[in-house]
């Protein structure tokens, strides 16, 4: 006799469930079966917070500051390259901000959902494309139903490719941590990490990081705002940046 | 060495529950035996599976996957057990406790602590 979950059911909630929680999660709701009623119940329960769970362990607020301020960026800067009228119009920078937020979303929901155990160089490249996916599906969602909330196309467009490029740099400059062991070493691994951030070499190297990927996004900025060569003194400045990093690394 | 940090109290609930189950200590086992704990709240598997996750980032447990059994549906278990920071995080917070239940205990009398104690005594049968 059949005593466990419906496959559709199990489907779902695999479907749900993030791939580094998938195996115990839907072993442990099969063990709690009694009927589908409680199945489901316990489901609703659990898989929301086994996905908010995974969220917390795997965003980075630093990092997700520095994706939001390129993302935004990427969209004003589209928008000062159209003429800037958007600029003036009513609700002009939150409108901007939409795009920038679905695109923030696709990040989030990829390294939430990335499996552990798979990784490529294309995965870098993943999260970036997922939101620039959900940016453009939230406009295209506005422009049929509120024309008024959403954003001239070729903002959305450019401002899109601008934020494939800028989050793209910036996540192989902060690489996910989805790639974190999971298993008997883990916690030593994951102190290793903690203790490794808070001094030393590798936290000097991750503010230099952090400073560069802000001065890039900057230069970028600006050039899209004022259609211009960036001035040579930031350029300069940013490569000096880079130069110290590298020579941190290379001595830590 | 590390010092860790202060418990909250379902934290302290979960490592408990590690603690007793000692080489049986998983999701559904430790949801049951935390649902014992907390007496009359309701607990549901997911915030134990947010604990979980949460001090295992905390370095408090170590977890494993075990091998796959046919009950579960062929899926493995993610086992846990109490790391060295885990087990003096727990101490620490008995210890808290004890000195709470005695200043309470002095403050309010003997007999209040006594009635309490009785209380407890056939709450857990």
């Amino acid at each position: 006799m059949h005593s466990g979950p419906s496959k559709t059911a199990e489907a779902i909630v695999a479907v749900l469930v993030p791939p580094a929680r998938r195996e115990e999660v839907l072993g442990d709701l099969q063990e709690r079966y009694t009927s589908p009623r409680q199945y489901t119940l316990d489901a609703l329960h659990t898989v929301p917070l086994v996905i908010i769970s995974r969220m917390c362990r795997t965003a980075d607020p630093q990092i997700l500051l520095i994706q939001a301020f390129a993302l935004y960026v990427s969209f004003l800067g589209a928008a000062w390259l159209r003429g800037g009228a958007v600029l003036s119009e009513p609700w002009g920078l939150l409108r901007l901000a939409i795009p920038a937020a679905m695109a923030m979303l696709g990040l989030i929901l990829d390294d939430t959902y990335a499996n552990p155990g798979r990784r490529s160089a294309l995965s870098l490249a993943r999260g970036p494309l997922l939101g620039l996916v959900l940016a453009l599906a939230s406009q295209e969602m506005f422009w049929i139903s509120d024309p008024d909330l959403a954003i001239p196309r070729w903002i959305a467009f450019y401002g899109c490719a601008m934020s494939l490029l800028l989050s793209s740099a910036v996540r192989m400059l902060f690489p996910p941590v989805t790639g974190q062991l999971l298993g008997a070493n883990a916690p030593a691994l994951g102190l290793k990490q903690t203790g490794a951030s808070r001094g030393g070499p590798q936290a000097i190297i991750r503010v230099l990081k952090g400073i560069s990927a802000i001065l890039a996004v900057a230069i970028v900025g600006t050039w899209m705002a004022e259609r211009s060569v960036p001035p040579k003194a930031w350029i300069a400045v940013l490569l000096l940046v880079l130069l110290i990093a590298y020579q941190v690394s290379k001595r830590g | 060495m590390a010092k860790p940090d202060s418990l909250g109290q379902f934290e302290q609930l979960v490592l408990t529950a590690i603690l007793t189950l000692r080489e049986d200590a998983y999701g559904v086992t430790i949801h049951s035996k935390v649902q014992e704990l907390a007496r009359s709240k309701t607990v549901s598997l997911g915030a134990v599976y947010v604990t979980l996750d949460r001090l295992e980032h905390k370095g408090l447990v170590a977890s494993w996957l075990s091998d796959p059994t046919p009950e579960r549906g062929g899926r493995a278990k993610r086992c846990y057990r109490l790391e060295a920071l885990g087990e003096r995080a727990l101490q620490e917070s008995a210890v808290t406790a004890k000195r709470i239940w005695d200043v309470i205990a002095e403050v309010w009398g003997k007999e209040w602590a006594k009635e309490w104690g009785k209380r407890w005594g056939k709450e857990a049968g």
